[in-house]
């Protein structure tokens, strides 16, 4: 696994690593979709694209995971695997163009664990560390 | 219980009943539990017995992004998940049986308790707005030890943008509390083929668990206009106070404290203690004592399902982990915690509840 759950009094954190940052952005998300439900339960069998920009590295991990759970709290989407098409982390542009593959939750044949409410800021981290890369985040259950 | 839980949507990926046009949700963030009403969810004389009579003014739909209405879209009348709960109880304690005489509720009585709020809305709001309070505090030069704790002075735009944007949130949870409480009303006269006189299920109160509000308080010696923000708290207004309905200026706000799914939930009422010294606050509730992973670990190879049985509690849950989360032994025991706000003075027993049936999300 290239992420880990963390331990934080009600509320579930994620631990994502990567050869390179793009790599820990894809492991965090598939993490947090880890939290809401059995991902081997889940096809491939739609795509969906999403888009996130932020003002710093932490920030774009923040709105990208906001994401995700906007899609998934509204429209019932979970992904199994993440494509970056476009992944900057420039001063210029802190952006993200993904494509998600999944598909629309079910509750009679998809395991329901956490609703996960909201990436936040807490003790965010984006961080390189010796030619890897490592991402932590908190979220709101 | 079985019935409950398939009228009312609960858990990860549930579907509401109620889908809202772009219209209707508009008005609901306006209105509150009185657009649930018009729309012929429960009566008027519900609205009394609701804090701020289930509508909070000064809530503006237009600072509302596209994103946080497709989200609420269809979520309003759902429970949600984690600690969200519907519960059926009884009264096995009575504190203060001047108020519970008030309150309608006497030994043995049969009681349904509603936790939920403003589900996917509230929580995009909060996400579009932290975006927004993140480059205030910039902007404004707030030195933050937390971005979580994003802010901005309360005059500023942004402040009141953010205001009119969870007072929408706000309706948009005393409206769902609303629908809910409706279809379980309906169950019930289904269920025991009774009317709805008959059965007699009348709301004694529903109050905000999280919420921010503009109030008058006395600050050394002085009357002052605050923002009172109750996050794990609850207000706790005592008797007389100008914002409680007739019904209950005699008594005091009921304040309701759910405990976990095992032990116990409480009535208690607001006081004057409260006024003075925590402005008008009590607790929330229990507050866990295990991490939702350690509980799982704990839990693991146990039924709790069956473990609650054993003990005469029958539990409806769409997700085997938020049983296991939610266990009984994962939160701190709820009666220690409202003795001391009861002998703190900050709020006073009135009841104690006992689940029967629990439905979890």
């Amino acid at each position: 696994m290239k992420f880990e759950i963390l331990d934080i009094s009600g509320d579930a954190g994620i631990r994502a690593y990567g050869d390179k940052c793009e790599d820990a952005f894809v492991n965090a998300g598939i993490g947090m979709y880890s939290l809401i439900t059995d991902l081997d339960k889940i096809k491939e069998g739609q795509d969906i694209e999403i888009e996130a920009k932020g003002d710093s590295s932490e920030g774009l991990l923040v709105a990208y995971l906001n994401e995700l759970i906007f899609r998934f709290d509204t429209y019932g989407f979970v992904g199994k695997r993440i494509e970056m098409d476009f992944f900057s982390l420039q001063h210029s542009a802190y952006y993200i163009k993904a494509k998600v593959r999944g598909e629309e939750f079910d509750p009679d044949r998809h395991e329901r664990r956490l609703l996960v409410k909201a990436a936040t800021y807490h003790n965010i981290r984006v961080q390189k560390i010796n030619d890897k890369c490592e991402v932590e985040v908190v979220f709101d259950i | 219980m079985e019935i409950l839980y398939n009228e009312i949507p609960a858990g990860v990926g549930s579907k509401g009943k109620i889908r809202l046009t772009g219209e209707d949700e508009r008005k609901l963030l306006l209105n509150g539990a009185r657009w649930a009403v018009e729309r012929g969810y429960g009566a008027v004389s519900d609205l009394e017995r609701i804090e701020s009579g289930g509508c909070i003014e000064g809530a503006n739909p237009d600072v509302i992004s596209q994103k946080a209405y497709e989200r609420g879209r269809a979520q309003q009348g759902t429970l949600g998940s984690g600690n969200h709960f519907l519960e059926i109880q009884h009264v096995d304690e009575i504190y203060d049986k001047n108020a519970a005489d008030e309150m309608g509720l006497f030994h043995g009585q049969i009681t349904i308790m509603i936790h939920t709020g403003s589900r996917g809305f509230g929580h995009q709001v909060c996400t579009d707005f932290l975006e927004v309070m993140e480059k205030a505090a910039v902007k404004y030069r707030i030195d933050l030890p937390d971005k979580e704790l994003a802010c901005a002075p309360f005059n500023s735009p942004e402040a009141q943008d953010y205001l009119a944007a969870m007072r929408a949130a706000a309706n948009y949870a005393w409206a769902n509390r609303q629908c809910i409480t409706h279809w379980i009303r309906e169950t019930f006269q289904r269920v025991f083929m009774a009317s709805p006189r008959d059965l007699g299920i009348s709301l004694i109160y529903d109050v905000a668990h999280n919420i921010a509000k503009i109030e008058e308080h006395t600050v050394r010696g002085k009357k002052m206009k605050l923002i009172v923000h109750r996050k794990g708290a609850t207000r706790a207004f005592p008797p007389g106070h100008p914002e409680l309905p007739d019904i209950y200026k005699r008594i005091g706000q009921p304040v309701l404290i759910p405990g976990d799914m095992g032990r116990a939930s409480f009535v208690l009422l607001g006081t004057e203690k409260a006024m003075a010294e925590t402005f008008g606050s009590t607790c929330h509730g229990a507050g866990r004592v295990m991490s939702r992973h350690q509980a799982i670990r704990q839990a693991k190879g146990r039924s709790i399902w069956r473990e609650m049985e054993d003990m005469g509690i029958i539990v409806r849950s769409a997700g085997r982990g938020t049983l296991a989360e939610e266990m009984p032994e994962a939160y701190k025991d709820i009666s220690n915690v409202v003795d001391v706000t009861h002998n703190a003075g900050i709020s006073k027993k009135v009841a104690r509840l006992r689940p029967l049936g629990v439905v979890k999300g």
